[in-house]
């Protein structure tokens, strides 16, 4: 026992299956030292026995997992968890129990395992890696995953500051005091759970007003959240805990918040980091950082230790002497790096010039350690080794922002230099703590730099013998800074090996890039609230609740949640689909198409500005009529299709111009149409509005849709691209005599507040006269048989109009954007892919996505689009194809070889054009 | 307390300027309404403008009596098929914007009368101070259920 109970241990938490108590506001960390636990875990590779190191975010060794089921949290950082009431941690790594860990049994191996041994041990064949990664898996590793799914919730905010104030020690309360009497608008982010912890290590008072101080100020503080980066123009991600790790969150659920800030500002007051020293066994649980050994015993009340030995390379470990004996523990030594006459006076053992060799132990604890002092060794007892080789700034924050570093020789550390943003970096973070250079004088295949990831000194001496010079390729040669503590403690001693293997000075031996996040930041959190759907976020038709009602098989067509298909029960999706596509053919179908693009085009200008958009002539449609048209990018490449409608003048629509295009590029066309308006053409006398959602689009398709129509509107239907307002069910709807399926159809465009009965007629219509709903793969059957193009697919954005067959629409006076570009003559050289049919010649289907090939084995000419069948007749394969040359090669025979779905089939290439080619079915 | 409102469809229009702004301008005010400048509102006979774009307007309302000031000059086209209307009403409003929000609703720049148009949770709205305590957005109708779910959502944590 290392803390005294006094009756305040009034929480119970569980380590590996034992309960304990806690007092509130411990770290796990400190309540596991209070309870006399040393053995915190099992290093990641050799299963060496670690315990706890540090007191903050950079701790490497006491991982734990944390919570239960799907709420666990692995490898959660024993010093960065507070204790509440039912906490559940367990160890990581170790089989069957930590103290008794089989895998342990590597460690004696250890010689025989250094950097690079993966590399050349595990080569061969890459299927053999199916065996090797199950057994180094096993072998090695982190806490596992959760295999339940996470219950709770993750939460995502914007945020907007004159001041950003990352750190929340007193520099930084100062910083945020300032700011907020400027009358700023100001945050403070801490991830600790109170403010000054360091003035609480170092023995002043006074530390808890300052969250009174500053909510008084009206200033901003999240405790608990970590700025885990720094992006460009000064914008910040947060992560905050709103509850501890693996803790059931309140009743709304959320246990995590991620911030995204735009800070006027950002003042990093980000403390700094103790550096360990390398030396023999410096792993060994009772090994500890001296700053953090100070912390347990004045904000925790624990003491890590009874006889106490200090090793370090400047003053502040005196500090962790005096905290040390004044809670009752005998300092045995003090060994300072330094000649003597330096460091302050105090009344403990001090000897000079005495380097720690190795530490001696079990997996418990430590018993001592050998020191080299003054040239000779001596041997140390004590059951508490406190290091401290110095102090790294934590410039993390400084250099995601694209800052610059110095060194500053007599601190042996990175300092902050230039930043590139609106901030700057106080206090601690920017101070050159004096620091004698550490001397690492023990076994190198034990003295360890980076104790997450094992890495040794003997590692990085291997990675130089092998001729990895740069830091970048040592870093991931040993893995050295990699693991999920990013290299916090281990950085500047590995490049300090690496510059005296080099002979030059560390700034020299080069430094690797600190990139986001700062600590690892959830999944969960990155995703927010659809974390649960994948990311997903839908956009719903306005007659999903009647479709729905009607059977509909629900697809997800980008964010659009459409009607796939309406099978019947028992009937699969592909002969539901058939089904639907049959009746549309022979009788009538009745198809949402709500998605589409829709923009109304008005002003005295209106038909000028759509044959700038629009490739085909448009100025010269009459009232009433409509036409099919593509629009190009300005490199002459279709970037989608639709149809364009001059509405007549009067009625509930009153002039102007419908221009529709496809569902997937709506929100393009939309920006298009945007920049064509402000940007080419500011001057043109012209509004375009995007009413996609206004209006809801029912598609009326088969040989019977006009008939139906008629009765339902009392007068004729319009002709095929013709247009007319009309009312259906007592509401006012526009009629466009458009067909995607090549029937005589319809498109009936309603204001969709409204749009429920008039569904409703069209629809008891339908199926009074035989027909049915149908979905997206009745449609796609229908428009490869009449081979209409879907942007997307068979235009691809490597497509011209004259590929797809299309040229001779184009319009020949010229003006509209991509004119210009399709000039190119690469545009007409042999050798371009165009749109061809396929049909098969054995009577088979015809896989999507088949390369098309002269005979097995030989190079691609091209592939297939999209593939369907005859809607018709004998059910063959039909499809739709990219092919070179296509439109001069109808009548080849080739192969179309899918070699993912293992299928070949003979096909014929054709005209892309399988329906009704003449078009009479358009004419009633 | 914070509470989300669905209110009844309404009349909306987006109104476009295309020529001559200083003349329609003048004709507005000479009828007693005013265009109101960018990111501002303000009623306009029976309507209510809310200039969201350099060109264009949002007019909530009954813009029969708009449609003459227009002349040669704009024209109005309906929207209002596609565009579900929320209040948000309550001290936790401009948070409640916050949550997943791009646009700053808790800068005191954003007072009553302030309009904008953003992006929360995916959906392009428009935003629009109608009081202290209130503020109304105009979420596409295929996002709005979405939308709504997630300020439910997230309605605990503002309070």
């Amino acid at each position: 026992m290392m803390r005294t109970p006094d009756g305040t241990e009034t929480l119970t938490f569980h380590f590996d299956g034992k309960a304990y108590r806690a007092r509130p506001g411990d770290t796990l960390a400190a309540a596991l030292l209070a309870n006399g636990i040393t053995l915190v875990g099992r290093s990641f590779k050799y299963h060496r026995p670690r315990g706890i190191m540090a007191a903050g975010v950079e701790e490497p060794n006491a991982l734990v997992t944390v919570g239960e089921g799907g709420r666990a949290e692995p490898n959660t950082r024993a010093t960065d968890v507070f204790v509440y009431d039912g906490l559940v941690a367990q160890s990581q790594n170790r089989w069957p129990s930590l103290a008794w860990d089989v895998g342990a049994l590597l460690g004696p191996l250890a010689p025989a395992l250094p950097a690079g041994f993966y590399y050349k041990t595990f080569f061969g064949p890459a299927k053999r890696w199916m065996i090797y990664e199950a057994l180094i898996r096993r072998a090695a590793g982190l806490g596992p995953a959760p295999q339940q799914r996470d219950p709770d919730k993750f939460a995502q905010r914007g945020a907007f500051a004159d001041v950003v104030v990352v750190g929340g020690g007193p520099a930084g309360v100062e910083a945020a005091l300032a700011a907020a009497g400027r009358g700023e608008r100001v945050m403070l982010v801490e991830q600790d759970a109170i403010l000054n912890a360091s003035l609480l290590r170092d023995g002043h008072h006074g530390a808890g007003d300052a969250l009174a101080q500053l909510h008084d100020a009206g200033v901003q503080v999240l405790l608990r959240t970590t700025a885990a980066g720094y992006w460009d123009d000064n914008f910040l991600t947060l992560a905050e805990r709103l509850v501890e790790p693996g803790q059931v969150p309140p009743a709304h659920g959320f246990v995590q918040r991620l911030w995204h800030v735009r800070a006027g500002r950002v003042v990093m007051a980000t403390g700094a980091l103790e550096r360990p020293l390398a030396f023999a066994n410096n792993d060994r649980p009772g090994v500890m950082l001296s700053q953090a050994v100070r912390t347990y015993v004045r904000r925790f009340g624990v003491v890590p230790g009874r006889r106490v030995v200090i090793a370090t390379t400047g003053d502040d470990a005196y500090c962790t002497a005096q905290a040390l004996a004044d809670a009752g523990a005998g300092i045995v030594a003090i060994l300072d790096a330094r000649p003597a006459g330096q460091g302050p006076a105090c009344a403990f053992p001090v000897h000079h010039d005495a380097h720690p060799v190795s530490a001696s132990g079990g997996k418990h604890g430590v018993t001592g350690l050998t020191a080299q002092v003054g040239g000779a060794q001596r041997h140390f007892a004590a059951d508490l080794v406190a290091m401290s080789g110095g102090f790294s700034p934590v410039v993390h924050l400084h250099m995601q922002a694209g800052g610059t570093l110095r060194w500053d020789e007599g601190a042996q550390a990175f300092l902050p230099d230039q930043l590139r943003q609106t901030g700057e970096s106080i206090g601690a973070a920017t101070q050159a703590v004096p620091s004698a250079p550490a001397l690492s004088l023990g076994k190198p295949k034990t003295s360890f730099v980076d104790q997450q990831n094992d890495v040794s000194l003997a590692d990085i001496d291997i990675a130089w013998q092998e001729g990895y010079r740069s830091v970048e390729h040592l870093k991931r040669y040993t893995t050295l800074g990699m693991a999920t503590d990013q290299g916090k403690t281990s950085g500047v001693p590995a490049l300090m090996r690496l510059a005296s293997k080099r002979g030059v000075p560390v700034p020299q031996a080069g430094l690797t890039t600190f990139r986001p996040p700062y600590t690892p930041v959830t999944m969960g959190a990155l995703a927010g609230l659809a974390a649960h759907d994948a990311g997903v976020h839908e956009r719903r038709l306005p007659l999903h609740a009647a479709l729905d009602a009607a059977g509909a098989h629900w697809q997800p067509l980008g964010a659009w949640k459409r009607p796939r298909a309406f099978p019947k029960a028992g009937e699969s999706l592909a002969d539901s689909a058939l089904r639907e596509a049959r009746t549309v053919r022979e009788a009538v179908g009745l198809c949402d198409v709500s998605t589409l693009g829709k923009f109304m085009v008005r002003g005295p200008e209106a038909a000028a500005l759509l044959e700038l958009v629009c490739a085909t002539r448009v100025g010269s449609l009459k009232a009433g009529r409509g036409r099919y048209t593509v629009m190009l990018r300005e490199d002459g490449m279709v970037s989608d299709d639709g149809t364009v409608w001059h509405l007549p003048d009067g009625g509930w629509t009153d002039g102007g111009w419908l221009l529709t295009s496809s569902t997937g590029g709506a929100d393009r066309m939309a920006t298009w149409l945007s920049y064509a308006r402000q940007v080419l053409r500011p001057q043109v006398r012209a509004s375009v509005v995007n009413v996609q959602e206004h209006f809801a689009g029912l598609a009326l398709a088969g040989p019977r849709a006009s008939a139906l129509l008629a009765s339902l509107i009392g007068e004729p239907a319009p002709r095929h691209m013709g247009c007319a307002p009309a009312t259906i069910a007592g509401v006012p709807v526009l009629v466009l005599g458009a067909s995607y399926s090549g029937e005589r159809a319809f498109e009936v465009h309603v204001e969709a507040t409204r749009a429920a009965p008039v569904f409703a007629a069209l629809h008891e219509a339908v199926m009074a006269a035989g027909g049915c709903l149908y979905g997206l793969d009745a449609m796609d059957l229908l428009r490869i048989e009449k081979g209409h193009v879907v942007i997307g697919t068979e235009a691809d954005g490597r497509t011209t109009p004259h590929d797809l067959g299309l040229g001779g629409m184009l319009n020949p006076a010229g003006g509209f954007i991509g004119a210009a570009g399709l000039t190119r003559p690469a545009l007409h050289e042999r050798g371009r892919l165009q749109l061809v049919g396929i049909e098969a010649t054995d009577g088979g289907l015809i896989a999507e996505g088949s390369m098309l090939v002269a005979k097995t084995g030989a190079p691609p000419q091209g592939h297939v689009t999209a593939a369907g069948r005859r809607v018709l007749g004998d059910g063959s394969g039909v499809a739709l194809a990219l092919l070179a040359d296509g439109m001069t090669r109808h009548g080849e025979t080739l192969l179309a070889h899918s070699p993912t779905r293992g299928q070949t089939a003979p096909v014929r290439v054709t005209a892309p054009l399988f329906h009704d080619p003449e078009g009479a079915r358009y004419r009633d | 307390m914070t509470e989300i409102r669905r209110l009844p469809t309404a009349p909306l229009h987006a109104v476009e300027i295309w020529s001559n702004p200083a003349a329609v301008a003048a004709r507005f005010a000479e009828a007693g309404a005013a265009l109101p400048t960018m990111g501002r509102s303000g009623p306009a006979l029976g309507a209510t403008l809310l200039r969201v774009e350099p060109t264009v307007w949002l007019a909530e309302g009954d813009i029969a009596a708009l449609l003459p000031l227009l002349g040669d000059d704009g024209s109005a086209t309906a929207i209002g098929g596609g565009v579900v209307r929320f209040a948000l009403t309550g001290p936790g409003w401009r948070a409640l914007l916050m949550a997943d929000g791009l646009f700053d609703a808790e800068s005191r720049d954003f007072d009553v009368g302030a309009c904008a148009a953003t992006v929360i949770a995916h959906a392009a709205v428009r935003l629009w101070v109608e009081a202290a305590d209130t503020v109304r957005v105009y979420v596409p109708a295929s996002m709005a259920e979405g939308l709504e779910h997630h300020w439910r959502a997230n309605l605990p944590l503002v309070g």
